[in-house]
């Protein structure tokens, strides 16, 4: 471990000064296991990096001059994974409170843009773990919840890492209130039904030729355009069976472009899903079974949504700045293989299948020409909990493979070593 | 004959065919014995709910029911030291020092925790008073019987650990009722004005006792208090300490005021901090319990540093993996994967840190956490390897008994919910 954070830093600094002199960002890769993921089977080859993109994956590529050449012999190359349902660059400093969930039930023109911290220690935790691009919201907690972009988790401004700007509206169809409308699960219901409602006459009004006191902006309706016209999807928090049924029904009756995100309960709709086309994130993978349910029900459920064909990913077990664990995506992922999911179909569900659902599926997932390079080379299989992320890149970049945990580690390794020797 | 003796007479003749409830043998696994290494495929037999044989070419008994488990891996039931499952309240949360509560008398035998719990392989379970006072309650330990009467659930003739409770969690319950503690000085003062009127309590019934046997008369006994009573057991020994902190001062801090009193602390759970003084711990001999890989949830947990372990492990501080919650209790096997990604440790000790180690911070090292004659015969069966993260508890015995079948109680395995 000692060596291997050494060897890190010395990579680093290496790294630094080829960067210093001029160096481009040509990066071959040589010799490694490639797991194309899809759009091509995996070989033992070379994966050869220009300008931010995948510009070839062969054997035998020869190396680029000025090229850095990365050997990976007995090693795993895979695309980096994508994490959907993150606080990634939100979650805060530890002292000073984080930056989702906004107070209010409907907080529509919320855009976690606005609080985006290139510095949230989360990003060089989270990356180093092998997830390259997250979906970062603006909280869950409300009925209407706000916006979500993606970034790449590479960049020292927010705008560098911005990839998409508003790629899906969060609402929480079971996010009651307390001792106010919405107090039951009905009252969320029509809650959201007037607000879409609202909408849809704000979009009508935008439309319509323009009348004097037409200039007023409301930009929470602003938000919700997008939803109710189908261009933004949304995504559906829901946590059982009836929060299920009722955002199944919202997405019909207002034709919208609906994402279910389910902590249990999923299976009864599957076929429904499957036949509407409805992606799911799959959160439940972890939930508690209820009493009457087998010991496995969750554990085996997105064996069964793979079956039916369901466009499907992980969630990696809660959101918000309560959870900053997102690299532990695999877990979930492993669960189900060992409770039947093939070990293909959880790597899609950890890389294409979210690039899917949030609409970046020509830009990553998969290990393709043209696409962009962000790539993870591993010990093994993201899905073994022993396996080692050794180089990540992304946008083309090879990141530092440290973070503040590693610094934490050398810190601490040096101090404890030092008052050992005293003693 | 009467009905009831036939039942009697039916139930003899099924023991004499079947053999005893708690006899069983395994054969064919791959044995993970922790103490002694692999044994590829190895034999064990249980009687009378104890290892009686473990190896290569062990000849099974006659009568004996006999598990075919060819191909698959063999270790001792995991033991998760310290959880909060099967308890019907968890915290006395009504003041700072409860030490009179008796978390056995929360234990809920048929809690649904302990069967989804057992199909993870685990067979022992510290459960535990919550985190609310400074001072909680005793905690139990607890093999997973599911369903049977309490008795059976609570192991017997071992020590028991008096939980207490640092930091943010004692200082946010007390604070926000606008009562002392709020800092962590009033959770010191709290935790050291209550050992010392222990030490007064205990010095006027030794003083009493001595009298007693002296054949003093007239003698009245001091006035039993239910809450000191309990102190007087820890000071006396007769119940150990498991502290819950994150950060590592108050680490030191709890090592230094078991010290002042002589208290025997055992483990510092949710141990966050630990690699940050492991030095400390390991001269102080006391466990870290933690998660391998959480951090940030809180702002105690911040530093949590997966890389941790190794700090840990070099310094020879011991340690266990740890639940803390009925969803992570069920896969502490995937847990301990999780030290090889981010460390150099062994697997073996991995392993030790869900088994041998837990028994050890439990005091139970002598009866369970590894696969040896003798050892009580409480044994997980997993379809690889545990620590290949894609595998599952297919088997979990206690004492020679079968309580969790995979076979028989999984959807997967029935497909029954397509």
């Amino acid at each position: 471990m000692k060596k291997f954070i050494q060897f890190s830093l010395v990579l680093f600094l290496l790294l630094l000064a080829a960067r210093a002199s001029g160096a481009n960002d040509t990066i071959l890769i040589k010799n490694g296991t490639i797991v194309p993921v899809k759009g091509g089977s995996d070989m033992v080859g070379d994966l050869l990096i220009e300008n931010g993109k995948i510009s070839q994956l062969g054997i035998n590529i020869p190396a680029p001059a000025g090229a850095e050449v990365i050997d990976a012999t007995g090693k795993y190359v895979y695309p980096g994974l994508v994490a959907v349902m993150t606080a990634v660059g939100v979650t805060g400093y530890p002292q000073a409170g984080n930056d989702t969930d906004e107070v209010g039930t409907s907080t529509p023109q919320m855009d976690p843009y606005d609080a985006l911290n290139p510095e949230d220690d989360c990003i060089e935790v989270t990356r180093v773990g092998g997830v390259t691009t997250v979906q970062t919201i603006s909280g869950s907690r409300s009925v209407i919840n706000g916006k979500s972009l993606v970034i790449h988790l590479g960049g020292t401004l927010a705008e560098d890492m911005i990839a998409h700007r508003y790629v899906a509206q969060i609402f929480n169809i079971g996010a009651k209130e307390q001792n106010k409308f919405p107090s039951t699960l009905p009252g969320v219901v029509s809650y959201l039904k007037t607000m879409l409602n609202q909408a849809k006459d704000y979009a009508q009004k935008q439309s319509e030729p323009a009348k004097e006191d037409s200039s007023k902006r409301d930009l929470a309706m602003e938000a919700l355009v997008p939803v109710v016209t189908g261009k933004v999807p949304v995504i559906f928090i829901t946590n059982n069976e009836v929060t299920i049924r009722n955002a199944l029904a919202l997405i019909e009756e207002y034709k919208l472009d609906g994402i279910i995100r389910a902590g249990s309960g999923i299976l009864k709709y599957a076929d429904r899903i499957a036949k509407s086309n409805i992606p799911v994130i799959w959160a439940g993978t972890e939930s508690l079974p209820q009493r009457w349910q087998p010991h496995d029900l969750n554990y085996h459920t997105a064996a069964v949504l793979a079956e039916k064909g369901v466009l499907f990913t992980f969630d990696s077990g809660g959101y918000g700045p309560g959870n900053r664990n997102v690299r532990n995506i695999t877990r979930p992922a492993a669960i189900s293989v060992a409770h039947g999911l093939s070990e293909t179909d959880a790597l899609e569900a950890l890389t294409i299948n979210p690039a899917k659902i949030l609409g970046i599926a020509d830009e990553v997932g998969t290990l393709e020409k043209g696409k962009i390079a962000n790539v993870a080379i591993w010990t093994g299989s993201p899905i073994q909990g022993r396996s080692r992320v050794e180089t990540v890149i992304i946008k083309g970049k090879l990141i530092p493979m440290t973070s503040f945990q590693t610094r934490l580690y050398d810190k601490f390794r040096k101090i404890v070593d030092e008052r050992m020797k005293k003693k | 004959m009467g009905k009831k003796s036939l039942t009697i007479l039916t139930a003899i003749v099924m023991m004499a065919a079947c053999g005893w409830a708690q006899d069983l043998a395994l054969k064919g696994g791959t044995i993970l014995t922790i103490t002694k290494g692999t044994i590829e495929n190895g034999t064990i037999v249980i009687q009378k709910g104890k290892i009686a044989a473990i190896g290569k070419d062990i000849a099974i008994p006659d009568g004996i029911k006999v598990i075919d488990v060819t191909g698959k891996f063999v270790m001792p039931g995991i033991i998760d030291s310290h959880s909060h499952i099967a308890l019907t309240d968890v915290n006395e949360a009504t003041d700072p020092v409860t030490p009179q509560i008796w978390m056995w008398e929360a234990l809920d035998p048929g809690s649904d925790a302990i069967r989804t719990t057992l199909a993870g392989g685990v067979t022992t379970v510290k459960t535990m008073h919550g985190s609310a006072n400074v001072i909680g309650g005793v905690n139990v330990t607890i093999k997973l019987k599911y369903d049977r009467p309490i008795e059976e659930l609570i192991i017997s003739g071992v020590r028991q650990q008096l939980k207490m409770a640092l930091g943010e969690n004692p200082k946010r319950v007390y604070g926000e009722k606008g009562r002392s503690p709020s800092t962590r000085m009033g959770n010191a003062f709290v935790a050291r004005q209550a050992f010392i009127e222990a030490q007064e309590y205990k010095a006027k019934w030794d003083k009493y006792e001595k009298d007693k046997a002296a054949g003093k008369k007239d003698l009245t006994p001091p006035k039993k208090d239910l809450k000191i009573e309990t102190l007087k057991m820890a000071l006396e020994k007769k119940l150990s300490v498991d502290c819950h902190t994150y950060r590592a001062e108050e680490i030191v801090w709890i090592i230094n005021f078991c010290k002042e009193f002589d208290l025997d602390l055992l483990q510092i759970s949710h141990c966050i901090d630990g690699y940050k003084v492991a030095d400390v711990m390991a001269k102080a001999g006391v466990f870290y319990g933690g998660w391998v890989d959480s951090w940030g949830f809180k702002e105690e947990a911040y530093d949590g540093c997966p890389y941790g372990m190794q700090i840990m492990y070099d310094a020879g501080t011991k340690m266990v993996i740890n639940s803390d919650s009925p969803v992570v209790g069920r896969y502490l096997f995937r847990e301990a994967a999780q030290v090889l990604k981010y460390t150099d440790i062994p697997e073996n000790e991995a392993l030790k840190m869900i088994t041998l180690n837990a028994a050890e911070s439990l005091e139970l090292d002598g009866r369970i956490g590894s696969l040896e004659k003798g050892k009580d015969g409480d044994i997980a069966v997993f379809d690889k390897h545990p620590l290949d993260t894609t595998t599952k508890c297919l088997m979990t015995i206690i004492e020679g008994e079968l309580f969790f079948d995979y076979a028989k109680q999984s959807v997967t395995a029935k497909g029954e919910d397509r």
